[in-house]
């Protein structure tokens, strides 16, 4: 009976030495110099200067991804990519003679979580390949931008995320993206001054920059959008679609989510609504074509997107090891996203070996010469981080056939009032 | 056996009102005893030890723990308010994470200077944050003409109508709120202390926005755990108690009930007001997406899992609730049954959710009452079985 | 005009989708007094279950292996924990539902993962034109459906030994208990009913013009609180009226979201719920609910 009570007794012993140990030195405590980092020489000629997330054998990335909320599908598809790539790259060697190192921290879209784990990695990491979720890396932005300084590929494609030295995208936001796509209406599908364009859109910053870039467009052709704000829960198009027929609108674009891009080709389909529809890159997924739709999606719906389709011959090598290493995930464009941005990382990595500085600020640098890097089908200019690193779009289709379900329709192109959308 | 459990499914009013730390009365110690005497003596060091590791932690806890610790605090100030509505008053609320926004979003506008996007009064943080706490009530007291009338189910669900008005605004009204991306949150600065990221060494040890935010959430925790204990002591707290278990007696018993019900619910709301200030202050920034109905969820499972009606059951709850997460994400690797991330299996995301709606339901069944009965609980079976042995 | 009407059959239509789902929520509600959050994991259960088995077998044999699968879900989750709750707080129990739809929500989602399921219905995406109306064939069908079962439902009410018990049993438990009818029984048929109307909902919930069923399906059950609380948490013909009202609300509300755009955009999903404070500002028990009268 007295085991109970005994208990209390040892923890208070326990607590009271804890206590007295507070006047002993702590191991928070700073030492001389702590601020340099853990590994290496103090940047001696000839002698590679390191920093956080570089050790001797190790060059350790994080990636901050959402594998259980409402980003779960890209999450699964760029993590998975992403451990896949670190595993090749360690298999041919490393690069600078140390091994690639991923540290995964699903944070399911859980500010709470994200917020935490990106502190916890945050010190201990060279650079972020991956941060999913654009309310948490603007959440972080700051502390990014004034103390932390660590490079860090967002995967979102939002205009709002420019600006910063640190925080980098891939491909072209989605202003861009939506003009080049109303740019090809117009070539492809003859629309002219006048017209209308009807935008289905997503409230919060995906949709809205996407907005932005359409009623730009607009404005330089003579046309006019009419927009319908929704939300990612909605899941029902049919008013939607009927308010855009009743403005008579020439085409669609959607900036939405794959099922809002599903419903909408299906309604105007079946209401007999025979305008193109194109899709910002986050408005396909693969699944779609095993659902009703699917006749609807590869009669008249194209894609715009920063990159070739994972079913293109140039991705071939990544779809093939990606489906060896998993053989059960499904294909689709977020492999191609994850792939893209961890080997831009460790590009840069490499040539801040080379430079002999293989920091945060020097992988940043590096980062900066990287002015004319390959991409799939598109060519990215890092050197600007006021401005997305390409204004390239390729227009894709889906394809029941194709791998991932899409196959190029146009190459990659610049419209010219994509070039000339106002930056400030 | 099922006995006892039977009546602590409704605790009596004046059990569970026992701050944290202090072992449930009532226990077997042979009064006069050397044990018993020992046994009080340590009854009172307990808790002062507690203090001792609370305030030495953020020497030696690295800032992934001191910023859990942070989480969890908040949450118990809010758990503590939404305990004395559910627990206490028995009024369900759904809406709970509604008021916390109000808290959040109001220290950051009376707070904030205009930038051009959002708005912002530019007052002093902490007058700003005390403005915070009381719109947060007012904002309660406006939703009493609907709260007063409706009861139980109707209650619940009329308030889950607040979780979707707080999203409508959040999103829309963007020169205060910020919209999509949320509004960054001004530094807490008073008396010249001030809870920046700037390193301050402190006996050596760097203190960034994190130890420095952890006294202010001890403070702020304690002072919210000190007053509800003072409310449920006091004539209020059998008054709520009272009007739980009988609102028609009560009312009989002369207790103003309509009264004392939109009281607590305007209380309620500014403890989560309180917990949504210090919550914006440890995340930097407050994005909308948070204070959805999965939040206000949470609040409900927090002081279920720690003991309805109790103090010390909320900030358990809230502890439990709050902490397994970052514990799972962050050992992914090394627990059993749960793979890292990428593998297949259940992820650490997934088995939190499934350990804490797991946890809900067996606290309501097997330990009603919660984890803060659990010590009285297991006394019970202890003298139990000695009962059965003696005789 | 055409505008105004397609939207008024699309709300009475999606209305009596979500009448479906309310109805179960308030069976359950009068029968045991639970108010349960863990609908929406009943209905996305029957809907997982039905798109499986729909993989093996046609379609009115996968939908019928989804609403047992359902039915049995809310009976074992009424055996296994409903029942062994021996406390009286009924708003205790409310949150143990919260717990269940946590568990059973957070397990469905990982088996499902990434995938849209199609239930390959006979409707597919045709139209029905009625004049210079065009109607999708699965919102007539759900129309349909809806209004036989609720039918069916409320005479089994009235005219049934089942119905009797269930009435007797909401209206006063302990003396119904005395006159021999049996608790458990009439609270685990509540759940079955409830968990097989929701499991039918789920079908018109993933037809065109939605795209299919996926791991967020079962959030529309969301829907079915308001409807319920409008209609009287505690009324059958409540449920109905609610759901319609519901329904009815969101279609007007998001199709003429452009006129009403000085609310802020995207006010279909919360309309609903400001009906529903209006209601209950006026009628504290939804508009067919008991009041209950305290007289001391």
């Amino acid at each position: 009976m007295s085991r109970i009570r005994r208990l209390p007794a040892s923890a208070v012993a326990a607590a009271t030495a804890l206590a007295l140990a507070l006047t002993a030195c702590s191991s928070k405590a700073e030492d001389d110099g702590g601020d340099n980092g853990s590994g290496g020489g103090d940047g001696a000629s000839g002698e590679l200067e390191t920093g956080a997330g570089v050790t001797d054998t190790t060059i350790t990335l994080g990636a901050l991804t959402d594998m259980t909320g409402p980003y779960a599908t890209l999450g699964a598809s760029i993590t998975q990519v992403q451990q896949m790539y670190v595993e090749e790259i360690n298999g041919a060697g490393g690069i600078c003679e140390r091994e690639l190192a991923l540290e995964v921290r699903d944070h399911g879209y859980d500010p709470e979580k994200a917020i935490s784990a990106y502190n916890e990695l945050q010190p201990n990491v060279l650079a972020f390949p991956q941060f999913i979720g654009s309310p948490y890396v603007t959440a972080v932005k700051d502390q990014v931008d004034s103390t932390d300084m660590v490079p860090i590929v967002a995967q979102a494609w939002t205009a709002s995320l420019l600006g910063s030295p640190y925080i980098q995208m891939v491909g072209a936001t989605y202003d861009v993206e939506t003009i080049n796509a109303i740019d090809f209406l117009v070539s492809e599908h003859g629309l002219a001054e006048g017209d209308k364009i009807g935008q289905i859109y997503f409230e919060g910053d995906y949709g809205e920059n996407a907005l932005e870039g359409a009623e730009y467009a607009a404005e330089q052709l003579g046309m006019s959008v009419v927009g319908q704000m929704i939300k990612p829960t909605d899941e029902d198009m049919t008013a939607q679609v009927s308010a855009l027929a009743q403005e008579g609108v020439s085409a669609i674009v959607i900036s939405a989510g794959p099922r809002q891009a599903a419903s909408i080709a299906g309604v105007a389909a079946a209401a007999g609504l025979n305008v193109p529809i194109i899709g910002n890159n986050s408005a396909f997924a693969p699944q779609l074509l095993a659902t009703e739709a699917a006749p609807a999606l590869l009669n008249n719906f194209y894609i715009a997107a920063s990159t070739l389709p994972i079913g293109d011959e140039a991705a071939k090598d990544i779809a093939d090891s990606y489906l060896a290493a998993y053989p059960d995930a499904t294909l689709d464009n977020g492999v191609l996203a994850g792939y893209n941005a961890i080997e831009i990382i460790t590009e840069a990595a490499r040539l801040a070996c080379d430079n002999g500085k293989l920091t945060r600020e020097g992988l940043t640098e590096a980062l900066r010469t990287m002015s004319g890097f390959p991409g799939l089908g598109v060519t990215h200019d890092f050197s600007d981080p006021a401005n997305p690193s390409t204004l390239e779009t390729v227009i894709l289709k889906p394809d029941a056939d194709a791998p991932g379900g899409m196959v190029v329709h146009r190459e990659a192109a610049v419209s010219d009032i994509a070039g000339s959308f106002p930056r400030e | 056996m099922s006995e006892p459990l039977t009546k602590t499914g409704n605790p009596p009013p004046s059990a569970p009102a026992a701050p944290p730390s202090a072992a449930p009365s009532g226990g077997p110690a042979p009064a006069g005893s050397g044990r018993g005497r020992l046994h009080r003596r340590l009854r009172r060091l307990l808790p002062a030890a507690g203090a001792l590791i609370l305030l030495a932690l953020p020497f030696y806890a690295e800032a992934f723990w001191l910023r859990a610790g942070l989480f969890a605090m908040a949450a118990a100030i809010g758990a503590i308010g939404l305990n004395l509505l559910t627990g206490s008053t028995g009024q369900l609320s759904l809406g709970h994470s509604f008021f916390l926004a109000v808290g959040a979003y109001g220290y950051c506008l009376f707070a904030g200077d205009p930038d051009g996007t959002t708005t912002g009064w530019g007052l002093p943080p902490l007058l700003a944050m005390v403005l915070a706490v009381a719109l947060a009530g007012v904002a309660g007291g406006l939703f009493s003409p609907i709260a007063g009338r409706l009861r139980g189910a109707y209650l619940g669900i009329a308030t889950l109508a607040l979780i979707f008005i707080g999203q409508h605004v959040l999103f829309n009204a963007k020169d205060l709120t910020g919209g999509f991306n949320g509004r960054p949150v001004p530094v807490l600065e008073f008396l010249g202390l001030s809870f920046d990221n700037e390193k301050t060494l402190v006996a050596g040890v760097p203190f960034t926005a994190v130890e420095k935010l952890w006294y202010l959430g001890l403070v702020l925790l304690a002072a919210g755990a000190l007053f509800a204990v003072g409310v449920l002591k006091s004539r209020p707290g059998r008054a709520m108690n009272a009007i739980r278990d009988h609102r028609i007696a009560a009312g009989v018993m002369g207790i103003p009930v309509a009264r004392y019900r939109g009281a607590v619910f305007v209380l309620s709301s500014m403890y989560a007001g309180l917990a949504g200030v210090l919550l914006a202050l440890v995340f930097q920034r407050t994005v909308p997406g948070y204070f959805g109905i999965s939040l206000a969820l949470t609040y409900l499972a927090m002081i279920v899992i720690g003991g309805l009606g109790s103090v010390g059951g909320a900030v358990l709850g809230a502890a439990f609730v709050t902490l397994i997460p970052q514990i799972l994400t962050r050992y992914s690797e090394s627990l059993p049954l749960i793979s890292a991330p990428g593998t297949g299996g259940v992820a650490p995301g997934e088995a939190s959710e499934l350990l804490y709606g797991a946890a809900v339901v067996a606290a309501v069944l097997f330990l009603p009452g919660g984890l803060v009965r659990l010590p009285l609980v297991l006394r019970m079976r202890r003298q139990a079985r000695r009962r059965t042995k003696t005789s | 005009m055409t505008v105004f009407s397609e939207l008024l059959i699309i709300g009475v239509s999606l209305g009596s989708v979500y009448a479906l789902i309310a109805l179960g929520f308030v069976i359950i509600f009068k029968s045991t007094e639970v108010v349960n959050f863990a609908h929406a994991s009943l209905l996305l259960a029957g809907g997982y279950a039905a798109v499986q088995a729909r993989e093996h077998m046609p379609f009115w044999l996968a939908l019928l292996a989804g609403v047992v699968a359902a039915a049995l879900l809310g009976v074992a989750l009424e055996f296994l924990v409903i029942r062994r709750y021996r406390g009286r707080d009924h708003s205790v129990l409310a949150i143990v539902t919260i717990g269940l739809d946590i568990v059973l929500l957070t397990e469905l989602a990982r088996q499902i993962g990434p995938d849209i399921f199609s239930y390959r219905d006979p409707w597919g995406s045709r139209l029905i034109e009625l004049g210079s109306l065009t109607i999708p064939q699965t919102r007539v069908a759900a129309l349909i459906t809806a209004a036989a079962l609720i039918g069916i439902f409320l005479l089994a009410f009235r005219f049934t030994s089942w119905g009797v018990s269930m009435r007797a049993a909401a209206e006063h438990r302990e003396t119904a208990a005395l006159m021999g009818i049996r608790l458990g029984w009439v609270s685990a048929s509540a759940w079955a009913v409830a968990g097989a109307l929701a499991a039918v909902a789920a079908l018109f919930l993933s037809v065109f013009p939605t795209t299919g069923l996926d791991r967020d399906t079962g959030l529309v059950a969301l829907k079915a609180f308001p409807a319920a609380i409008i209609g009287g948490l505690d009324s059958t013909t409540g449920a109905l009226v609610g759901g319609l009202v519901v329904g009815i609300t969101e279609a007007m509300a998001t199709g003429y979201q452009n006129d009403l755009s000085f609310l802020g955009s995207g006010i279909g999903e919360l309309a609903p719920y400001l009906v529903m404070v209006l209601v209950l500002l006026a009628r504290p028990a939804g508009l067919f609910g008991t009041r209950e009268l305290s007289r001391v």
